[in-house]
Formats: C-alpha cells, structure tokens, sequence
C-alpha cells in the first residue's frame, strides 16, 4: 500500500499511471490485431500479400465490410474455389513475343483486358477516397475505373482526379425518372458506360449486423440508408424487391452510352438481358455478397458465354486475385475481368501507390501467364488454355 | 472522503469501465435475443445456457450439412418480388411458411417451462409445432398455446392408437408416426392406427422410393423423409439426398415433408425445390429455446422465414408455387 499523505506531486504521477493502465484508455488499442510492423510497398509481391496490410490498417468494421460475403458465405468461399476447378494447360512455348493485351472494351481503350469494378465508399479506406483509387488506377496504364454510385465521393469530383477512363455503375431507384438527372450527370462528367446492378435485391451482411450489434455506428449509419423499412411480413428489406426487366427499357434511352447489366448468373437471364438493349453482360455474384448458397461466378462462365453466342461482350467478376485468374476467365469467354477487393486492398494498404502496384501486380501476372501459356494474343486466348473440372 | 482519494476510486470504477468499447463477443456473454443472426449463433447461446449433458442431446453434428454445400442456387433476376408470399396449405391447414417445429421429448432438459415455452414461440412466429408423445409437459396445456399443433408417436403395439386419439381429442390437426425408432413398423399394424382416423397420418423416417410408394399404398397421407432411426449410420445418405427419388415416387399421392439438418432459409429452398412441401426444423427450435425460451424459438424461426424469403426473392420466385427443378443445380461433389 502507498502512503496516501505523500505530496501533491506524487499523487498526481501516481494518479496518472493508474489512469493509463484504467479501462478509460482501452480505446486507444485495437484487440483485434497485433502490432507488427507494416511491410514497405516494394516487399510485397502478389494481391495477396496486400490484404493483411489493408488489415492491420483498417478499424474493424472498414475491413469487414469489404471481406464479408451474403449470409454464411458460402459462395464467398465458392469464388476462390472456383479458380482451382480451373487449370492452365502449358501450350508451345510460343514465338518469344511480348504478349499483346491491349484491347478496346465497349469503345473504352485499355493495356489490359482488367478494369476496376465498382465498389462502395472508398473513404472508409482511406481519407482520399475514390480519387485517390482512379489516381491509382490511372497511373496503372490507364486501367479502367467503374466509379459505384454509391462512392463517398460524386463522380463529378472524382472525374477531375485523373486522366485514365471512367464508367459509372447505377443501382436503379424505382421511380425511374429520378434516374434521370444522376445519369446525365456522370454523362456529362465524362462516364463512358453505365453499369446497371440488378442483383443484390434482397441481400443481408451477417458480418455487418454483428459490427452493428458490437456498437460500430459509422457503419449503421452506412448500411442503414437506402433499402427502405419491410413492409412484408418476412422482415425483407424492401428497397429493390421491385426490380423487373422493363427498367432497362426505360433507362436505355436516358443512356446515351454502352449500358451493361452486372449480376447476370443464368444463361435464361442473359438472353432476357439480349431482348432488354443490353450492350454487355457482366457476370458477377457481387463479390460472394449478393445471393448466399448463389455459384461462384467462375463456373457458370462458360454457359452464359454460350448463351451470349459473341453478341455482346462478357465481363467478369467475383474472386479474381491474381494474373492467371484473369487468363482463366479470358479463356472460359469473358471479354474483360474486374477487381473489386483488390485495388480497395490497395488503397486502403498505402493509398495511391498502393492502388497502382496492386494493379500492376496483376497485369504483370497476366502478361507472365499469357507468355508461359505460349499465347502471345488475346485473340488466341481460347478454351483450349484450359482444363475445368466445376463439380 | 479527500479529493485524491475520490480520484483514485473514479478511475477504476465502472461508469469508467462502460466506456470501454468492446471488441467481439466477450466470453459467457448472453446478449439480447434480437442480437442473434442466423441458427449456429443461437446454438452457442444454448451451449452457454446448458449443462454438458443437455447440451450434448441437441448439439448440431453437421451430419447432414455436407449434402447442402453440393447444392446450388440459381439466382434469377429482375422479378418483382414486391408480392413475396410464403404462404403454404397442407391437408387444408394453412401455412405462413413451409417450416414447422419439430418434435423432441422431455423439452424441460432444455428450459423449464419446456415444451410451453416451445409452443408460445412456434405460435408468435406463427409455425406450427409437432408435439412429440413424450413432452414434458400435458398436451392440453400445449395445445392452449400452439392451436394448430401436430402430434409425433412412436410405433408400439397395442398403445398406439389409444395415444393418437388423445391427441386428435386435444385437437392435433396431424399425426406423424415414427418409423424405425426402436420398435418394428408392420404396414398392417399402420393401417391399424389410420382408420378412421379424423386427421391425416404421415410416416416419418422414410428413406426411400419404394417406402413412399407403400406409404402411399397403405393410404397414407404423407411422408416425412428423414433419417431419424434412434441411432445415426455413419455414411447413410442424408434426407436432402434422398429427396428427388422419394418425391418422384410420391408423385401427387403424398404429402412429402423432409427434415435433417436445415439451419438455413436456403436449405429449406433448396427442399422445396426438389420436391418437398415444407420443412421441419428440431435442434434450431431447441437451441433457441434453450437460449432464450419462447422468445428464442420465435428469434430462430423467423430468422429462418426471412432467410427463405430473400433467398425466394433473390431467386425470382415470389411464392412457393412458382420454385421449381431449376432452382436448384445438384453437384457431384
């Protein structure tokens, strides 16, 4: 026991340790993560080497919004899966050229047949957001960029940011007129293709009602917005149970660009997507967060591709983490593939030139897959490149 | 008391305490029903609540879960589901959903208003509970509860039908009889107890076609296709599996139910789809009594019917009658 009529002096130190030892200054440490040093930006080696990082850096709820998948996430799981049905098989060595990957999707010119898909709130990430993400994503040849209607920043905002192309992805609201004014907007601002989500009507985050149970009002603040109070008796979220196939009639004439329909998982739904003027098909199970127990995007590829017989030009998302990922789902028929987690593990690691080395990894992959697989075009990536084995 | 000393005493206290964020689920934890999210969580709240013997009775093996992860489901898009409807009709008694609570004897080994509180639970999430002959608790006071409760027997010569018919008096709208558990099933002792018996009976245990073709033969009004035989065979194929063939075989002569291992909305659309009526749910129901009482067993059950509900909507399917075959693709592995 201390002697309590010591000085004045003394009671304060001592005051002042037992006070930083208090419950009171819990909140300054993060439970969930050791303190490890934070690798520098040239010690990593593939995407996957970012996502601890983004990890170590993010507050909990941030990191579990961009990790989690619909319900117990099977088909979260199913995505990375996937890709192991999947192998490459080795052709001739080839003729010893640089492979060719330049392409030109929906009138949109790109170095690599990548773009980034559209994903939420980048601010979460890291404090410049969205035009930090196309800085980014520009500085990695000029990749693509899908900027998400639901971006912490407006697309007007981030379009001055950079230089490289932008797109912009709507999820419609129900009194389609009001569509109207967000649509002519990003058009004007310069979007080069409009991305219409149609999945995700029903959707629930298992991880995100937990963050909210644990107290994390940042993030009640963000899912709690725009889905609108069940007036069902089943509790269902309301907000886009009303999706039906004549919106994309209605909106074709308020888009005077390449209107391309995400979430497409059925070869019915593509053909349906065909008689709607839709000018391209992005096969997508949101990342494993739209439909829980829904394929991985992967491996029911090749049968909307049969489908789509070449009318339009498949894009492709869900799982993609490295080069050859993107060589596998070229060879299964996709026209394009795009990255969700990876360039938000980017920016949210290092910022900027995080987002362009993580994408860079991936081109560099991609080209070292083409080369090793003796295929020195795009053209001449086919299904013979791979062997699959979906179960 | 000197300022110091109040000092001293503040920082440690428990209003300082509160202010500590907290990270996770702290362990013994019992948080607030409407905190649970889906089936498992409301399993580890029984294993708090629960001695190890109790516990032990209705832990979730998994047996059957394996099967559900080789079954897919297609998503279909763009199909209003502003109408979502889940409403079912089995022997003229309606539905809300295709999920029924499942029978368990001696229910107050799990909570101690036991089957009671089964059935204020099932009633709030308007599901309609089978009553297993060995309840805890007096079937009167259950059918107060839970009106349109089903009765579960077990076959046994000679005392059978004296029980069901207490049941039927009690007002049970249907009667499953257990197959295998224990005794020996003879069709002609089946026939026995269906005569003129006021309700529909259904043979629960049924594992394949030509069973479900005698079920049907012997008038039999339903089948529950379960694996349910006192002891679980390791390597028998589970319930899901054996769905398609048995439903083909009932044909529209039987009512096909099915249980063994649903835990989510999307298990109990993936049985619609390959054939079943509706689904029956035991060890979910008891976690959540165990939990939480009635209130966890309402928690538990609607979780499942909004589970089943989005999936519906997210599939294109806005009532049961519209999921079909190709809802579902089945996986080799």
């Amino acid at each position: 026991m201390r002697n309590w009529t010591a000085g004045r002096r003394q009671a304060i130190r001592a005051m002042a340790g037992f006070v930083a030892g208090s419950p009171l200054f819990g909140w300054q440490q993060d439970p969930f993560r050791d303190h490890s040093r934070v690798p520098k930006l040239e010690e990593l080696l593939t995407g996957l080497d970012f996502e601890p990082v983004a990890y170590a850096k993010l507050p909990r709820w941030a990191y579990d919004y961009t990790a989690y998948g619909e319900g117990s996430e099977f088909t979260l799981r199913r995505n990375r899966q996937a890709f192991d049905w999947v192998r490459l098989v080795p052709g001739a060595a080839g003729s010893g050229q640089e492979p060719q990957t330049a392409t030109t999707i929906l009138g949109t010119p790109a170095a690599f047949p990548i773009l980034v898909s559209p994903t939420a709130a980048h601010m979460q990430l890291h404090p410049d957001g969205e035009p930090a993400t196309y800085q980014g994503a520009t500085a990695a040849s000029q990749t693509p960029m899908i900027v998400s209607n639901v971006a912490s920043v407006p697309f007007e905002k981030i379009a001055p940011a950079a230089k490289g192309p932008l797109w912009f992805q709507l999820y419609p609201r129900q009194d389609v007129e009001s569509n109207r004014e967000l649509l002519d907007r990003v058009q004007a601002a310069g979007a080069r293709a409009v991305v219409v989500t149609v999945d995700q009507q029903a959707s629930v985050y298992e991880r995100a009602l937990h963050d909210r149970n644990l107290e994390a009002a940042s993030l009640r603040r963000l899912t709690g917005g725009t889905r609108g109070a069940p007036r069902n008796p089943y509790r269902v979220p309301e907000g886009r149970l009303w999706y039906e196939w004549k919106l994309f009639d209605q909106l074709r004439p308020m888009i005077k660009v390449p209107m391309v329909a995400k979430g497409i998982l059925t070869p019915e739904d593509a053909l349906l997507c065909l008689e709607h003027g839709v000018d391209a098909i992005y096969v997508s199970n949101h990342g494993g967060r739209s439909l829980d127990y829904g394929p991985s995007s992967l491996e029911v590829l090749p049968e909307i591709v049969d489908a789509v017989r070449g009318r339009v030009p498949v894009l492709f998302d869900s799982g993609v983490r490295r080069g050859s990922d993107v060589l596998k789902a070229l060879a299964l028929g996709a026209s394009a593939v795009c990255l969700g987690r990876i360039p938000r593990w980017g920016l949210a690691a290092y910022g900027v030139p995080g987002v362009q080395k993580i994408l860079e990894i991936v081109q560099t992959e991609f080209k070292q897959a083409m080369a090793a697989t003796g295929r020195s075009t795009l053209a001449s990536i086919d299904r013979s490149l791979v062997r699959t084995d979906f179960p | 008391m000197r300022r110091r000393e109040a000092l001293f005493l503040a920082a440690a206290g428990p209003t300082i305490a509160r202010s500590q964020q907290l990270a996770g689920e702290p362990p013994g934890r019992i948080p607030p029903a409407a905190e649970i999210i889906n089936a498992s969580e409301m399993e580890a709240i029984a294993r708090r609540r629960l001695d190890s013997a109790a516990y032990t009775a209705i832990a979730d093996t998994g047996a059957d879960r394996a099967a559900f992860d080789r079954i897919t489901l297609r998503p279909r898009l763009m199909v209003s589901a502003t109408n979502l409807d889940l409403g079912a009709n089995l022997f003229g008694q309606p539905l809300f959903a295709p999920i029924l609570a499942g029978p368990a004897g001696g229910q107050n080994r799990f909570h101690p208003e036991g089957e009671l509180a089964m059935a204020r639970g099932a009633s709030k999430a308007k599901a309609v509970l089978i009553v297993s002959e060995r309840s805890s608790v007096p079937l009167e006071k259950i059918a107060a509860e839970s009106p349109g409760f089903w009765y579960q027997v077990f076959p046994e010569a000679g005392t059978t039908r004296a029980k069901i018919d207490l049941a039927v008096k009690a007002g049970c709208k249907a009667v499953c009889l257990t197959a295998g558990a224990g005794g020996t099933l003879h069709w002609a002792a089946i026939e026995g107890m269906r005569k003129d018996l006021a309700v529909p009976l259904l043979l629960k245990g049924v594992m394949s076609p030509d069973d479900a073709r005698a079920a049907a033969d012997h008038g039999l009004q339903g089948i529950v296709v379960s694996s349910y035989r006192g002891v679980p065979v390791p390597g028998m194929a589970s319930p899901i599996e054996t769905l398609p063939a048995i439903a083909e075989a009932a044909g529209s002569r039987l009512a096909v139910l099915i249980d063994g291992g649903f835990r989510r909305g999307s298990d109990v659309l993936k049985a619609i789809a390959l054939g079943a009526r509706a689904v029956i749910v035991t060890r979910p129901a008891l976690w959540g009594l165990a939990a939480y009482g009635a209130a966890g067993v309402q928690q538990v059950l609607e979780l499942l019917q909004s589970e089943l509900a989005r999936d519906m909507a997210m599939c294109g399917k806005p009532n049961l009658a519209a999921i079909d075959r190709a809802t579902v693709r089945l996986h080799r592995r």
